[in-house]
């Protein structure tokens, strides 16, 4: 990709910061919500990206960084009273040390062990929160004070998905994103050539879990109260995986792509239909996964809407 | 053997040798542990229960154990189709007064064709494609299924009351009938397919293809067919599990995400496509299950913790299980 380019997406993302700035005062409180969750989805895709698309390590268990994220928020401000700014730091740096724990072992399965053993980390995580009730109040949930203006939560995701944006941008366009490539490609013949497969792999997954806790920390203090069945939901990496996958894995702009669609089609639809929209996730996934593996992204190209390169 | 093989081995008889004495431990430490003669019987009560339950859930895993090892392809949905049959039989029970195991007769023919559908319209796609693509669209699958299900009969856990007598062995021992019942009903359709796998034709085909399908190809046998018929013998078996489950235990549709991981564990445990494998897996999970809730303090919660754990360290100690599994 050329210096030009790379202009051009700056100056496009340039704009888009400026517009999601003045658009809340122009939005109802309700409009000003779907936004900002449209952008946690954003955010969440592009990290489960970041591992699952780049490095070819498919998570199915990335909620559990977002619900530890949560848990750091709803734990300091409600029990030890700390402004709700700085927990957002310690629910991400909790999830890094988590993840390299988590993933040092783990991630040396591969492909679908590697996905199952994720599912069922993900899992244990959310019994551990509902079991250590002295720490997290267990079933109870956490109620958090409220004192916020919805403004602050919402600048504070632009700002989140912003920073998601440009760092998985960065990555997939530098040596580091191609190593990660390498490794997807043919991780054997990736250590052949001398990269360190599993310090890339970790340092790609780390990364992946930080993104998810910050937004897990702010949906917390927006949302104003959790527990552990909703911020450790399966759904939530299915809703990761599938945004990703419907906007084509492995792209920068396909998760943005995918998120901004399936949840503008989740919130239109289950209003009037509670479940049919989570029956139709899961066709969804039948559906992509068999027909249109690479994504929309993917189709685009071959079908010559875009050229190739234009697109990363 | 080779020598790192006999090392994977020991790891992993040292670290199930760990995982049966830590609920010990920690019943010890938290003074669960009083070592009377009525905690005996208690113990002696969940061991026993454990190898009842272990039946049920060894019978589930074969059906797993199987597409894997016939397909290559993990199925995702197999809870959920344990937690279908669970429903099923509810619905045999409820609405048209059927026993639940007189309701075997109509589920099992209806279990079949759905995974004979399955396998038409999803599995035959996939066979031979990276393993990550057939777990995604089973996945996709169950997923389907949990919220159909709820759309139909909402979240709410349902129960079967069937035979809750109790079965005295002695003064302390005692087992609850339903236990008895599931256990000899999965001991029989256990016995049934193995004979059915080792003894029949297409259950010879079947053993056939999980060892290598092309040469099974070329000997003239239809290896599609015996595709359609493994998917809907699996299904069968993981309604049966459900069946047996539903007349123990409450379930609801999100119960079905636990049987999944259940099945991959023993599967894991036993080593992934061997018959013999998920019978040993299946009763060692569930002894083990029923210790942590004994002993442990939380111990419904915690007996979930016990089949992950299980199944993440066998994958990173010895991937290929207890019987071993070569990679390729």
């Amino acid at each position: 990709m050329t210096r030009g380019e790379h202009l051009r997406n700056l100056v496009l993302l340039g704009a888009c910061a400026v517009a999601l700035t003045i658009l809340p005062h122009a939005l109802t409180v309700y409009r000003r919500s779907f936004v900002l969750f449209t952008m946690m989805y954003v955010v969440l895709a592009l990290s489960w990206n970041i591992i699952s698309g780049f490095t070819g390590y498919t998570s199915f268990g990335h909620v559990a960084f977002y619900g530890i994220g949560a848990y750091a928020c709803a734990i300091l401000v409600a029990d030890y009273r700390w402004h709700w700014i700085p927990t957002l730091g310690v629910g991400a740096v909790l999830a890094a040390l988590i993840a390299v724990v988590i993933g040092y072992p783990v991630l040396r399965l591969k492909g679908p062990y590697f996905a199952i053993a994720m599912l069922g980390a993900a899992e244990g995580t959310r019994v551990v929160a509902t079991v250590w009730d002295s720490l997290t109040h267990g079933g109870l949930g956490i109620s958090l004070p409220s004192a916020e203006t919805s403004l602050e939560t919402y600048y504070a995701m632009v700002t989140l998905m912003l920073v998601t944006i440009v760092v998985a941008y960065g990555v997939g366009h530098s040596r580091f994103g191609i190593r990660l490539n390498a490794i997807r490609e043919d991780e054997v013949a990736a250590e052949a050539l001398g990269i360190n497969a599993t310090l890339y792999k970790l340092a790609a997954f780390t990364l992946s879990a930080v993104f998810p806790a910050v937004a897990g920390g702010i949906q917390a203090y927006k949302v104003l109260y959790i527990d552990p069945p909703a911020v450790f939901f399966v759904q939530i990496t299915i809703a990761m995986a599938l945004m990703s996958m419907l906007g084509g894995k492995g792209t920068v702009i396909g998760p943005i792509v995918g998120a901004v669609i399936l949840y503008t089609a989740q919130e239109l639809t289950w209003v009037n239909f509670p479940t049919a929209h989570l029956i139709a996730y899961g066709l969804f996934i039948v559906l992509v996964a068999r027909f249109m593996p690479r994504g929309l992204v993917g189709l685009a190209i071959d079908r010559g809407w875009v050229r190739k390169g234009m697109i990363h | 053997m080779e020598r790192s093989e006999v090392r994977g081995l020991y790891l992993l008889a040292a670290f199930l040798a760990c995982a049966y004495a830590m609920p010990f431990v920690v019943g010890a430490w938290t003074g669960t542990v009083r070592l009377d003669e009525r905690w005996l019987g208690n113990l002696a009560t969940v061991v026993i229960g454990g190898i009842m339950q272990g039946g049920v859930y060894a019978m589930f895993a074969v059906g797993l154990t199987l597409i894997f090892g016939v397909m290559r392809i993990i199925n995702a949905a197999h809870g959920e189709m344990v937690m279908m049959g669970a429903y099923l039989t509810w619905v045999c029970f409820f609405y048209l007064g059927v026993d639940p195991l007189v309701a075997l007769v109509l589920t099992l023919p209806v279990a079949f064709l759905f995974g004979v559908a399955v396998q038409k319209l999803l599995l035959n796609a996939v066979v031979g494609a990276p393993e990550l693509t057939g777990l995604l669209i089973t996945f996709g699958l169950g997923l389907t299924m949990i919220y159909a299900v709820e759309l139909i009969f909402t979240t709410d856990f349902r129960t079967i009351p069937y035979a809750p007598g109790t079965v005295r062995l002695t003064n302390t021992i005692a087992v609850g009938q339903n236990r008895v019942i599931s256990f000899v009903m999965a001991v029989v359709i256990s016995t049934g397919v193995y004979l059915f796998l080792k003894l029949n034709r297409l259950g010879k085909a079947i053993r056939a293809t999980a060892l290598n399908a092309e040469v099974a190809m070329v000997c003239g046998i239809d290896v599609r067919r015996v595709y359609l018929v493994t998917t809907g013998l699996a299904a069968a078996l993981a309604v049966a599990g459900g069946a047996l489950v539903s007349i123990q235990f409450g379930f609801n549709p999100e119960t079905g995400v636990l049987y999944t991981l259940q099945a991959f564990a023993i599967i894991i445990l036993g080593g992934r496509g061997h018959y013999l494998g998920a019978l040993i897996g299946g009763l060692m999970l569930a002894v083990l299950e029923n210790l942590v809730s004994l002993m442990v303090p939380n111990g419904t919660a915690m007996v979930e913790l016990a089949a992950y754990g299980l199944m993440i360290f066998v994958l990173l100690i010895r991937p290929g299980g207890l019987m071993g599994v070569k990679e390729g």
